[in-house]
């Protein structure tokens, strides 16, 4: 009965198992396949279309049903179906291809996004469309991290597309105000972070307005801060320089 | 064989009272381009037997294999008749009504048209389009009806049904005309009556007599079409025949012996011929007698068929002596029938001769402009002629005149600009030709000619020739051709030694005024140029321009290039003399669509252009390879110029969006754009559609429209669970909306409450976004402490009367002085949505502008509310539902608690051992949601409180934009949220008998009808309608197809409007579950919306993967 060849193996289709560790023992329950992500998220909220049966088994794929002395022991009651409950909201869940396809997808998409917000093509200082974003991230070949944020990977992208074409990271517009006589040597240290100086006034301050890599405010800021020991100050005037309205051929 | 040379045709334009510019018009497939073809022919320029096969003017590759003409062409032909020779410019148009464009810019340039009409088809959408056109325009039609083999072969009418099927269509397009002629009456009775009403006491007794001329006295007789008039030609393209009335005339006066005055009159018509008494009657139906069109002409015609169609050999023989032809022993022979018809008929009733005779007879020459579409050319818009200055209206008489002197003003017409190859034009660069090169040339044109001609002799086409032999039987035998002639004309066209395919502008271009000679220097006048302007900065008696020349926008100055247009190729001139139609070179930099050129800067600008049909299909086009986006634009720009119609604009969301008349003008365009212009790979796609989130008050009734509040609400487990789940721990939620958060380290508290805007207030904020900008400017620069900028007193009237429309439409109980607690506007500071700061110690509302009490307590406090005005901004910028900006959403905050904030900044070293404490407590879902903008802001802020205050939230003021931001979407969550769509008004015009068909599509598309009514004088209706822009996708396209071209939409964008749906509504009431079941899965117009916004952004969708788990197919694991 119990050997385990080719030929008496019964495949389970359809089934996703979620197991849960419970006073020692190991408890499983039978799902739907690319069902136990979605009652967990509450969009499914139906019970009978994620669980399989409601008993509770040690073991599915054997078809071994949990003892009841041991449900009691580990869950406090023997209510399969609480227990079940119970065990699809904190066991270990088998992601099904579905549920990880749209995940990735939807990461995908959502780093796209970000992109497409942060960067600017630099010759018209217009945003690059989402879906020219998406396109270019596939011709990179690039491939979503589960467990990195999305914002993180973003950045990445950022990197990589600067390679392939013509993007750039928004531009931010600063303002300084600096005392006059730490100005001027500050001004050194500050040029090559700075993109583009837009106006320098010297008058009883020294008031710079320029565009900025967002990259670098932290470093400019720290800069200041340290140098002018509090006396200078930064303004952002906008955050992303980009162009605003709709433009018409003409 | 090319029967005129270019000297002829030079020769030729100079004779301004023989040109004749004309257009062929017509429904799409009624035979424009064959006709055309049939009168090249004429010319020798194709032979006679590819005519209506060839399509010679058809010469992009898509229209050949389409068969539809997508462009406007000209060629310039010659025909003679007795001793006149007359210059015809022939323009052949698109028919399509994508390409309705392309057939204004044709009509602009001619005095004249044909207006063809298929003989079985009858009058179609089109046709009226194109009759509405040339009426607009006052150019003077004539009529063709095409295609009378159909009614013989394809239909088999006899002679007297297809009789009274030709009067019938004529009797259709002349109602036509009739209500274009009374709805042109009527309205300007209406104008007269307006200004009648404006000056009522001006003469009493002219303006009675005023009103009598009503539609009674205005003679129309004109207008209409009518055989005996001359201006009604039968033809058949395809068989290359075609008839007036005329030369029918002329016979049988001979044969019959009846005056042929008579018969003019009476061929067409109810009238019969009495043969015994030779005497023509009135009256054949009643009598059952055949009218003398069907007895004298179509029975003729119809014997020639049957005989040719039935292989008769002896009949056909017979008609052929008896008419006095001569067929080629080749055609005689001929299996197929049609080359039979065609070869007689051709010489029988030559199609190009009837047509030809007519349009110079009929139509007016350059000479015959008429002051009335004169003074219509030169006002734009509302202007009246009599408004110009004194030296715009005195080029009035050089238009008139249209004379040829060297004095004479050059005014040109540029009514679009079409690129060709580089290597088509004849001469890249001019440049003198060697005499050796010349004869060389002559020599290779000389053989290959001979080739051509020896090939030619065997067929025995033949048309008027050039001597002008124009006998009504026809002129038979070959003319002598001039060799030297024709080899002259292959001269000028030396081959382009470089390789260059780049693609060069030619202006399709039309002399109004004076001769216009090569490389004359001559003003280009946009067509927003002002005239008036010009006359103001430079001073009077100006005359050669200096190189100083003043800066007026819409001008410039530039050389001629001519170029004679002849269909596919292009000649080289030197000079145009008034009234043709000719190509201009290098004026690619100049003018982008339409232009006109004078040699005067007095000349205004033509009124532009009248399109039937305006763009309205929108597509998004992107590069298939992201690094080629510099090609696409380039690509698009030149798109832009080469087509008079499509418009191209870059959104803020940085889409290329390309605007097409319809579909097949998109695929053109796109075409176009692929191998011609850009030359790479594109995709296109739905343009993104924009929405805006906003909250309404809370619904009185539910979706069943039962009273809320009334039964009791069924127990729904789960959803009350969700409602709690969305709210996390921390945040009080009072029962009127009011929110209370905490920052991440208990320093701070605020109070939040949203509120719906009034909708007029919405729209006083949207209308006055740029004052609103202007008074943010305005504040920031007072705020670094510099006064230079002296608010204008103009400026601070208007945000006066802002702030007071403001309080007018903010009244009652829960809006009392809350205009004055205005402390900024969101998005970016300008948008529609307000924050009110109703805690007692504030003072820095938007009205007052800066503290000037810039203490040091006060100037700390400010940059805290700084950072509370970043949140509201960034919470502005993107909503709860699919992260789109908001609008018509107040946000007040009720109080703001920093006493602990203020405490801790006096002591320090406490703050240490607190912060310990509260590091484990306090949400941390901030720290997620405190995105990509607010990393900014926080760090920015962090350095303007001075003193460091970082702990492990980051710095103080960065917490407090994200409980800021926090704040407000919870405010925004707890009140009823709904989507706003963009919202499209769309003029239908449509008649009556399709009225029911638009209503179905546009209630398909979630439309609204707005109104209804008839236009005055015709059978069209004028529907206005909103529409969302969502639906607009497809939409021209669909009621097109639905009405059969009979009603076309206008969109426009107008405004924002509320979908009235909840996204988020699940039945909760009894009743609700008895009506849309417990999924209510039934179609959410605003849930579907909202899910491909968050879709397309990536966002979350509460969607399940698998409806049915139960069902999922798992046969691919074939284990």
């Amino acid at each position: 009965m119990s050997i385990f060849t080719p030929t008496n193996q019964i495949r389970l289709t359809n089934v996703a198992v979620v197991r849960m560790k419970r006073a020692g023992k190991r408890f499983e329950i039978a799902c739907y396949k690319n069902k136990v992500v979605g009652w967990r998220s509450g969009v499914e909220k139906d019970l009978d279309e994620v669980l399989q049966t409601h008993s509770v088994f040690v073991n599915v794929s054997k078809g071994q049903v949990a003892k009841k002395e041991d449900l009691i022991s580990a869950f406090g009651t023997d209510d399969q179906t609480e227990i079940c409950k119970q065990i699809l909201t904190k066991g270990e869940v088998q992601v099904s291809d579905k549920e990880r396809h749209t995940q990735l997808e939807q990461m995908f998409r959502d780093i796209a996004t970000i992109v497409a917000d942060k960067c600017v093509n630099p010759e018209t200082k217009r945003p690059y469309t989402v879906i020219l974003i998406e396109r270019a991230m596939k011709d990179i070949h690039y491939s979503v991290k589960t467990n990195k944020s999305t914002k993180q990977q973003a950045l990445e992208v950022i990197k990589q597309l600067k390679e392939k074409m013509k993007i750039e990271r928004a531009h931010m517009r600063l303002r300084f105000i600096l005392p006059v006589n730490e100005g001027k040597k500050l001004k050194e240290k500050l040029k090559p972070l700075i993109k583009v100086i837009e106006s320098e006034d010297y008058g009883q301050q020294l008031e710079i307005v320029c565009l900025i890599d967002p990259g670098c405010f932290r470093e400019i800021d720290e800069l200041i801060k340290k140098e002018t020991k509090g006396k200078g100050s930064l303004e952002v005037l906008n955050l992303k320089d980009v162009e605003e309205g709709d433009e018409k051929f003409e | 064989m090319v029967l005129n040379s270019l000297d002829k045709m030079i020769q030729l334009q100079k004779n301004t009272a023989n040109i004749r510019n004309i257009c062929v018009l017509a429904h799409v497939d009624h035979g424009k381009t064959t006709l055309a073809d049939c009168l090249i022919s004429s010319n020798g320029i194709i032979s006679s037997r590819l005519a209506g096969k060839l399509r010679y003017m058809d010469s992009r590759e898509d229209e050949q294999i389409r068969g539809i003409t997508m462009k406007s062409s000209a060629i310039s032909l010659h025909y003679a008749t007795g001793n006149e020779e007359y210059l015809i410019n022939l323009i052949d148009s698109p028919g399509h009504v994508d390409f309705s464009s392309e057939v204004s810019t044709a009509v602009r340039i001619c005095d004249g048209c044909i207006i063809v009409v298929d003989a079985v088809e009858g009058v179609c959408p089109q046709t009226q389009a194109v009759l509405r056109q040339a009426w607009l325009e006052n150019i003077r039609p004539v009529l063709v009806i095409n295609k009378i083999d159909r009614l013989i072969v394809e239909l088999k009418f006899t002679p007297q049904e297809a009789y009274s099927h030709l009067k019938n269509i004529l009797e259709q397009i002349n109602a036509l005309t009739g209500t274009l002629f009374t709805s042109k009456v009527l309205e300007e009775r209406a104008e007269r009556e307006t200004e009648s009403q404006v000056n009522p006491n001006s003469e009493q007794g002219e303006q009675v007599y005023d009103w009598s001329t009503g539609l009674e006295d205005t003679d129309d007789s004109h207008l209409y079409f009518s055989p005996e008039q001359g201006n009604v030609v039968f033809t058949s393209a395809i068989d290359g025949w075609g008839f007036g009335i005329e030369p029918f005339a002329r016979i049988y006066s001979q044969k019959i012996g009846i005056k042929k005055e008579v018969l003019m009159k009476t061929l067409w018509g109810d009238y019969y011929i009495n043969m015994k008494a030779k005497k023509i009657m009135k009256g054949d139906q009643a009598k059952g007698k055949k009218p003398l069109f069907v007895q004298l002409i179509l029975e003729n015609i119809w014997s020639l068929y049957d005989a040719v169609l039935k292989k008769d050999k002896d009949k056909i023989d017979k008609i052929v002596t008896s008419l006095g032809l001569k067929i080629g022993a080749r055609e005689a022979r001929h299996s197929d029938p049609k080359v039979q018809i065609n070869a007689i008929c051709n010489q029988w009733l030559p199609i190009s001769h009837a047509v030809l005779a007519m349009v110079c007879q009929k139509l007016p020459s350059p000479l015959d402009i008429t002051a009335e579409r004169v003074e219509r050319l030169m006002c734009t818009g509302s202007q009246t002629f009599d408004s110009l200055p004194p030296e715009t209206q005195a080029l009035k008489a050089a238009f008139m005149k249209c004379g040829s002197e060297d004095t004479a003003p050059v005014i040109i017409f540029v009514s679009k600009m079409f690129a060709v190859d580089a290597k088509a034009l004849p001469q890249n660069k001019p440049r003198p030709l060697t005499q050796e090169e010349i004869a060389q040339r002559r020599e290779r044109a000389r053989q290959r000619h001979a080739e051509k001609l020896a090939a030619a002799q065997g067929q025995a086409p033949l048309e008027p020739t050039q001597d002008g032999s124009a006998l009504e039987t026809c002129p038979k035998g070959e003319e002598p051709r001039g060799d030297e002639q024709q080899v002259e004309s292959m001269t000028p066209k030396p081959v382009l030694q470089e390789e260059n395919n780049q693609e060069s502008f030619i202006a399709f271009a039309r002399v109004f005024s004076g001769v216009a000679r090569r490389g004359k220097k001559i003003f280009v006048l946009g067509p927003k140029y002002s005239p008036l302007e010009f006359l103001r900065r430079v001073p009077l008696g100006f005359s050669a321009p200096p190189d100083g020349l003043p800066q007026v926008p819409h001008m410039a100055y530039c050389a001629l290039e001519n170029y004679l247009l002849m269909g596919r190729e292009l000649e080289y001139l030197e000079e145009v003399p008034p009234g043709n139609v000719l190509g201009i070179g290098g004026l690619q930099d100049f003018v982008l669509k339409s232009a006109t050129l004078c040699s005067l800067p007095s000349c205004p600008p033509f009124i532009p252009l009248n399109f039937e049909a305006t763009p309205i299909v929108r597509v998004a086009v992107e590069p298939k390879h992201p690094s080629e986006m510099p090609q696409l634009v380039k690509g698009m720009k030149l798109l832009n110029q080469a087509d008079p119609c499509v418009q191209i604009l870059i959104q803020e969301t940085g889409e290329h969006v390309l605007v097409t008349a319809g579909e097949v003008h998109l695929q053109r365009c796109l075409d176009d754009l692929k191998e011609r212009f850009a030359k790479i790979h594109i995709s296109v796609s739905e343009p993104i559609i924009p929405f805006r989130e906003t909250i309404t008050k809370p619904p009185k009734v539910d979706m069943v429209n039962e009273e809320i509040g009334k039964q009791q609400k069924v127990a729904v487990i789960h959803q009350m669970k969700e409602d709690q789940s969305k709210i996390p721990e921390g945040i009080q939620v009072d029962s009127d909306g009011l929110i209370t958060i905490t920052t991440p380290n208990k320093l701070a508290t605020l109070s939040v409450r949203a509120m719906p805007l009034p909708e007029e207030v919405t729209q006083i904020l949207e209308e006055n976004s740029d004052l609103i900008r202007s008074m943010e400017q305005l504040t920031s620069s007072l705020n670094e402490g510099e006064n230079t900028h002296m608010i204008h007193q103009k400026t601070q009237e208007k945000i006066w009367e802002f702030k007071g429309k403001l309080e007018q439409h903010l009244t009652g109980r829960r809006w009392r002085n809350i205009v004055d607690q205005i402390w900024s506007f969101g998005p970016r500071k300008c948008g529609p949505n307000i924050l009110v700061n109703k805690s007692e110690d504030f003072q820095n509302s938007v009205w007052t502008g800066p503290a000037d009490k810039a203490s040091k307590e006060a100037s700390r406090y400010r940059d805290l509310g700084n950072s509370i005005v970043s949140g509201f901004q960034l919470a502005t910028l993107s909503g709860p539902m699919c992260e789109e900006p908001l609008m018509g959403v107040c946000f007040v905050l009720e109080k703001w608690d920093l006493s602990k904030f203020e405490e801790q900044g006096a002591s320090d070293l406490a703050k240490e051992g607190q912060e310990e404490n509260e590091t484990c407590s306090g949400g941390n879902e901030n720290q997620k949601l405190q995105d990509g903008c607010s990393e900014a802001f926080e760090k920015r802020t962090s350095q303007k409180g001075e003193s460091p205050l970082t702990d492990c939230y980051g710095p103080f003021s960065g917490q407090l934009i994200a409980t800021m931001k926090e704040a407000c979407r919870y405010a925004l969550q707890v009140k009823p949220q709904r989507l706003m769509a963009a919202m499209y008004t769309c003029d239908i015009m449509a008649t009556g008998d399709v009225l029911g068909r638009v209503y179905a599509v546009l209630s398909k598309r979630e439309g609204r009808v707005l109104q209804e009514e008839m236009k005055e004088g015709t059978d069209m209706f004028i529907i206005k309608a909103v529409l969302p822009v969502a639906e607009s996708f497809g939409f021209a396209d669909e009621i097109r197809k639905r009405t059969s071209g009979l009603a076309s939409p206008q969109l426009v964008f107008s405004h924002w409007e509320i979908i009235p749906s909840d996204p988020f509504w699940v039945p909760t009431t009894e009743e609700e579950y008895l009506h849309f079941g417990e999924k209510a899965d039934s179609e959410n117009q605003a849930r579907k919306y909202m899910n491909a916004v968050r879709k397309r952004k990536g966002l979350y969708v509460e969607e399940k993967i698998v409806e049915h788990a139960e069902k999922q197919r798992t046969l691919s694991k074939n284990k």
